[in-house]
């Protein structure tokens, strides 16, 4: 065999490794929590609902319902973040040629619809979505991860029930229908090259990176990046928070929820080193939402994500795979979270969301760390014990 | 595997998760035991789901086929 040979043998070894098969859920929490703090040390936390707000406060200050003029949205990192997150899962999706426009029945059109306005109802209640209100906040040692992370146990199971309430109403069916592959007639092969334009998305998206840094905004081109590498690890590893908080109740599996727990404890760990040794600031996603707009807002949130079928990042990353419904339940989110957001803003119902809790004030950083490390374990055994014995599974 | 014989045929073509999960679950009770259900769909997340979910319930995953745009998956009741 010749060198050239095996050195392409072995590009396309690495390929197949990567983008061939699906990434185990737990490899996904380990990278997620590591990604989290990386992300920490360089700018700020991991947060996804701030940036479609952005998209959708442009929307309503364009057709002129919000007088005040939104943050440009290639500054805003939440907002440069979430586009990084999109591209990453489309350029990955095309990668492993699972890019397809998948329309949705007609009912699976008004669930994204229901599932988005709760999502934008529920998160700006709790000042987040799955990320920004329980996984970061939980990582940055916030309290009202808790109340939120119980909020979406209850709305999870609310909204499973739900769905299973529609499956008596309208029994499985002959329904939904799939684009056809017009291309192939064309005689153009869409599928064999998918890679090719993953691959030059990520070459995009790195010189697009590398055009902020040579505009001085090095720190969102970083953020850029870093929301690609989330978008990739959640799309190859189908990485759900849905499935999570949703499975224990449906199938009974509890994979998913090891992977949220495992995640968690590795970012809270980092994230203590960085606050404790002042790298970074103790208040940093301490979320005032403990504990009412975290519980009400999560129980609200966790409905929508059940009948949505995906969450604040799951909707992200599914959109990037062409999941039409999920487009739909993604504006619908972004709409309805910028309006209930400027109503709690101007009502001064915002203030009232709860209080900003750092539990190292009240557990000491050790023991914050435990206790973190202790429910979170809780919850894992006691879904893994669930796994076995089906106690609360409703299907 | 290209030649399997289904009993019945179920359109999951453009349902994301976890509906064709759950709609398999339904349609599979109606069948017999031993009965093979054919199962069109779209997600690339049922590649994994249905034969966890197969597994865990019992049921023999038979396996799954690419077609124009769309998976076929069989699953033989237990």
């Amino acid at each position: 065999m010749s060198e050239h040979n095996a050195f392409s043998n072995k590009l396309k070894d690495i390929y197949q490794s990567l983008f061939c098969q699906q990434w185990p859920a737990l490899t996904g929490g380990i990278l997620l929590g590591l990604l989290s703090i990386l992300i920490l040390a360089w700018s700020r936390p991991w947060g996804i609902v701030g940036g479609i707000r952005n998209w959708a406060d442009w929307l309503f200050y364009g057709i002129g319902v919000f007088s005040e003029k939104p943050m440009n949205a290639f500054l805003h990192s939440s907002s440069v973040m979430d586009m990084g997150l999109i591209l990453g899962a489309f350029a990955s999706a095309l990668m492993a040629k699972e890019f397809a426009l998948r329309i949705p029945p007609k009912i699976e059109i008004i669930k994204g619809i229901i599932g988005g306005i709760l999502m934008g109802v529920g998160s700006s209640l709790a000042i987040g979505c799955n990320v920004g209100a329980f996984y970061s906040p939980l990582i940055n040692l916030s309290a009202s991860g808790f109340p939120m992370m119980a909020g979406l146990i209850i709305g999870a199971y609310i909204g499973l029930r739900c769905i299973l309430w529609e499956l008596e109403r309208f029994p499985p069916e002959t329904t939904g229908f799939v684009a056809t592959k017009k291309e192939q007639q064309k005689g153009f092969d869409w599928k064999a090259s998918q890679p090719w334009f993953g691959t030059l998305i990520f070459i995009s998206l790195v010189v697009w990176a590398y055009l902020y840094g040579s505009l001085a905004y090095t720190q969102i081109g970083g953020l850029l990046l870093f929301g690609t590498a989330f978008g990739v690890v959640l799309q190859r590893c189908r990485f759900c928070f849905v499935r999570a908080f949703r499975d224990p109740f449906m199938t009974g599996e509890a994979g998913m929820v090891g992977a949220v727990a495992v995640s968690t404890v590795i970012g809270s760990v980092g994230v203590a080193i960085l606050k404790w040794n002042g790298f970074r600031n103790e208040s940093v996603y301490v979320v005032p939402a403990f504990w009412w707009g975290g519980l009400i807002g999560g129980i609200i949130f966790g409905i929508g994500m059940v009948i949505a079928g995906g969450c604040g990042s799951g909707t992200l990353w599914r959109v990037a795979e062409g999941q039409l419904k999920l487009w739909i339940a993604l504006f619908v989110f972004a709409a309805s979270n910028s309006l209930m957001t400027a109503m709690l803003h101007y009502s001064g119902w915002r203030s009232k969301l709860g209080s900003a809790i750092f539990l190292p004030d009240f557990f000491g950083w050790s023991g914050s760390l435990i206790l973190i490390l202790f429910v979170l374990f809780v919850w894992y055994m006691i879904l893994f014990w669930n796994e076995e014995t089906n106690k609360f599974t409703i299907i | 595997m290209s030649e399997i014989k289904s009993d019945e045929t179920l359109d999951a073509r453009g349902l994301s998760c976890p509906m064709p999960l759950l709609k398999t679950k339904k349609a599979i009770e109606k069948l017999a035991s031993g009965q093979v259900l054919e199962i069109l769909g779209t997600d690339p997340g049922s590649r994994n789901d249905l034969p966890g979910w197969a597994k865990r319930m019992g049921h023999e995953y038979l396996g799954d086929t690419e077609d124009e745009g769309f998976i076929r998956f069989y699953v033989r009741r237990k």
